[in-house]
């Protein structure tokens, strides 16, 4: 049963100019409307212009101009791909599309760019519209339609984060570059050990070797750490172990040559700080084998650093003896 | 019909040339297909119903009928456990544990609502359409664009409450000294969900024209249109009536704005021509009498 409660407080009415209430006491006596017809009335004091926005009464009218335009701008993207035969997609050509990947502006920034307080579910909704716009430019993107993607990226950007390319670089490593005489350099690290791992193809060596007036021999792996060979600094064979793993799984012993200075931790931090430099120098160098090395695990640095003491224990998880009293 | 025949028909598309060779196709199809589409049925997509019909191309006022709302499916109401007893006038009676609506009494006071909305567009009023479901959204837009520039809008989401009567607090003095915010007339599709703003109307004295369903009491609403107001299609239509009445009224108050101005621009030159035929007149009188007349 619907029934309507009217207020029955008084309604109290600033005293402003802009609001102005007529009362039917205050008008005057009553003419009817009929014997109006001939009489000329006075201009209105005041005749004030309509609102200019559709969605003047919604009180945020800006926000839904916002959407009607990107509702607008869909439909006439849609109209345009139905043309070119772009949509619907049949199921093997979504599959051939990039992933999309849309890096939009946040809550707050789009806030301000927008001028208007969004809330939540606004935003959801602006988002929504947005991701629809970006899916139809991955489509006349990909199928080769440029300007119809220039014309949608020119709309879209207003809502893209500013640092767009950097946004999307982030994650991902920076290329390791030969240098002029096919040296990588590389960094490895583990628990508080660091090394500075530099790998050249040990090819170059026997070459030089044999210029110099030595007898040719089999290229071999020669690896100097602290200016002292292998087995002077790491005595213990579980480091050798470590250090000379990722050329055996990738089968590229005696292929290059290590140098690496290598500071802080002790020996098995040092030596997992050198595989690390190794690895990644090796990913460097033959690009092919940095799958193997990452199912190996030897491209991560090992993220297990000496676990902090707590209070009320003797080490970090040792126990006090328990009492039972 | 791909060019390479060792590549089958559904692989992956990697190259834009790819892309192109798809849409090739797919065009040759679509021509294949309009080509034979003529032989066969005479129905077509352009002759029959299209779902999006109802949105799009309401009947004119002039020429709505009754089958028109029994096709949207405007007579049902709801439970009669929930009819409101000053509906009863409305309703036909009841059928399948819904109360039937009367469209014999709907269609003339959908018309009364239509000839009210292009009197006050024709007099250069404002109509605002108010529809806060997401189903409807589209409708009200549809019927404020349709209406044209600055005499027409439309809320589609929840009103907020004291948008008329707390009109200095959300749009400021600023906006108030220079718009004219009360609108001459609301059109309201779900009133049920608008209690706010028909008490908002009654208390600024607007005139509402609202959709009433069978659990609602038709007092509320100043022109109430007695209908099912839970159906999209409804909702369409009667949006879609109003709007292009609307629209004509739209068409009378231009047409009325430059027969003003141009009796305006007339009555000024007039006005001229007989100031300046009144001073030559002067000139050659105080010319011949030697002296002014006044």
């Amino acid at each position: 049963m619907a029934s309507i409660a009217f207020s029955s407080r008084r309604f109290t009415i600033p005293v402003q100019n802009v609001l102005r209430r007529s009362y039917a006491t205050t008008s005057g006596s009553f003419v009817p409307p009929a014997a109006q017809q001939d009489v000329m009335h006075a201009p209105r004091r005041r005749i004030l212009p309509n609102p200019e926005s559709k969605t003047f009464y919604t009180g945020r009218a800006a926000f839904y101009d916002y959407v009607s335009s990107l509702e607008l701008a869909i439909h006439h993207t849609r109209t345009k791909l139905k043309q070119l035969h772009l949509t619907p997609l049949p199921e093997f050509a979504l599959k051939s599309l990039p992933p999309l990947v849309p890096v939009w502006k946040s809550k707050n920034d789009l806030s301000t760019s927008l001028s208007t307080k969004l809330s939540a579910a606004r935003h959801r909704r602006l988002i929504e519209l947005l991701n629809q716009l970006n899916d139809f430019r991955r489509i006349a993107q990909t199928a080769g339609h440029a300007d119809l993607g220039l014309g949608l990226t020119n709309i879209l950007e207003v809502f893209e984060r500013d640092d767009k390319e950097e946004h999307l670089r982030r994650g991902i490593r920076k290329p390791v570059v030969l240098d002029q005489y096919g040296r990588s350099y590389t960094l490895g690290k583990r628990k508080t050990s660091s090394a500075r791992v530099w790998m050249i193809s040990s090819q170059h060596a026997v070459e030089s070797k044999i210029q110099a007036g030595a007898t040719p021999s089999p290229p071999t792996t020669e690896i100097i750490v602290n200016n002292k060979p292998l087995s002077s600094y790491f005595p213990m064979p579980a480091d050798r172990e470590r250090i000379l793993f990722p050329f055996k799984i990738t089968g590229l012993l005696g292929a290059y040559n290590v140098f690496s200075i290598t500071r802080g931790g002790g020996t098995s931090g040092q030596s997992g700080a050198v595989a690390h430099g190794i690895a990644k120098g090796l990913a460097a160098h033959v690009p092919d084998v940095a799958l193997i090395l990452r199912r190996a695990k030897l491209l991560r640095r090992d993220p297990r650093m000496v676990e902090r003491k707590k209070t009320g224990l003797a080490k970090a998880r040792k126990a006090y003896a328990w009492v039972k009293r | 019909m791909s060019t390479a025949t060792n590549i089958p028909r559904n692989a992956p598309l990697q190259t834009p040339q790819d892309w192109s060779e798809m849409q090739y196709d797919r065009g040759v199809q679509k021509i294949f297909m309009d080509r034979f589409e003529k032989f066969g049925s005479t129905q077509t997509r352009e002759n029959a119903w299209q779902p999006h019909h109802s949105l799009h191309r309401p009947p004119p006022p002039g020429q709505l009928t009754l089958s028109a709302l029994v096709a949207s499916g405007a007579h049902f109401g709801h439970s009669p456990s929930l009819l409101n007893p000053n509906f009863i006038p409305y309703a036909y009676g009841t059928r399948a544990g819904v109360t039937i609506i009367d469209l014999d009494q709907t269609l003339p006071l959908l018309r009364r609502a239509a000839n009210l909305t292009r009197a006050v567009a024709a007099r250069g009023g404002t109509v605002v359409f108010l529809g806060s479901r997401p189903d409807i959204r589209g409708a009200v837009k549809k019927a404020a664009e349709r209406m044209g520039d600055r005499q027409s809008y439309y809320v589609g989401e929840k009103w907020l409450p004291g948008t008329l009567t707390n009109r200095l607090h959300l749009f400021g003095p600023r906006i108030l000294n220079r718009t004219r915010v009360i609108p001459d007339l609301m059109i309201i599709l779900n009133p049920l969900q608008n209690m706010p703003a028909i008490r908002e109307c009654a208390i600024e004295h607007i005139p509402t024209i609202g959709i009433i369903d069978s659990n609602v009491d038709p007092r509320i609403i100043m022109y109430p249109i007695p209908a099912n107001d839970e159906s999209t299609r409804t909702a369409e239509l009667v949006s879609g009536v109003l709007s292009i009445a609307g629209r004509e009224g739209v068409e009378l108050w231009k047409q009325e704005e430059t027969r003003r101005l141009l009796e305006r621009n007339s009555n000024e030159t007039k006005r001229n021509e007989r100031r300046r035929r009144e001073a030559e007149e002067e000139n050659y009188q105080i010319g011949h009498d030697g002296g002014s007349k006044l």
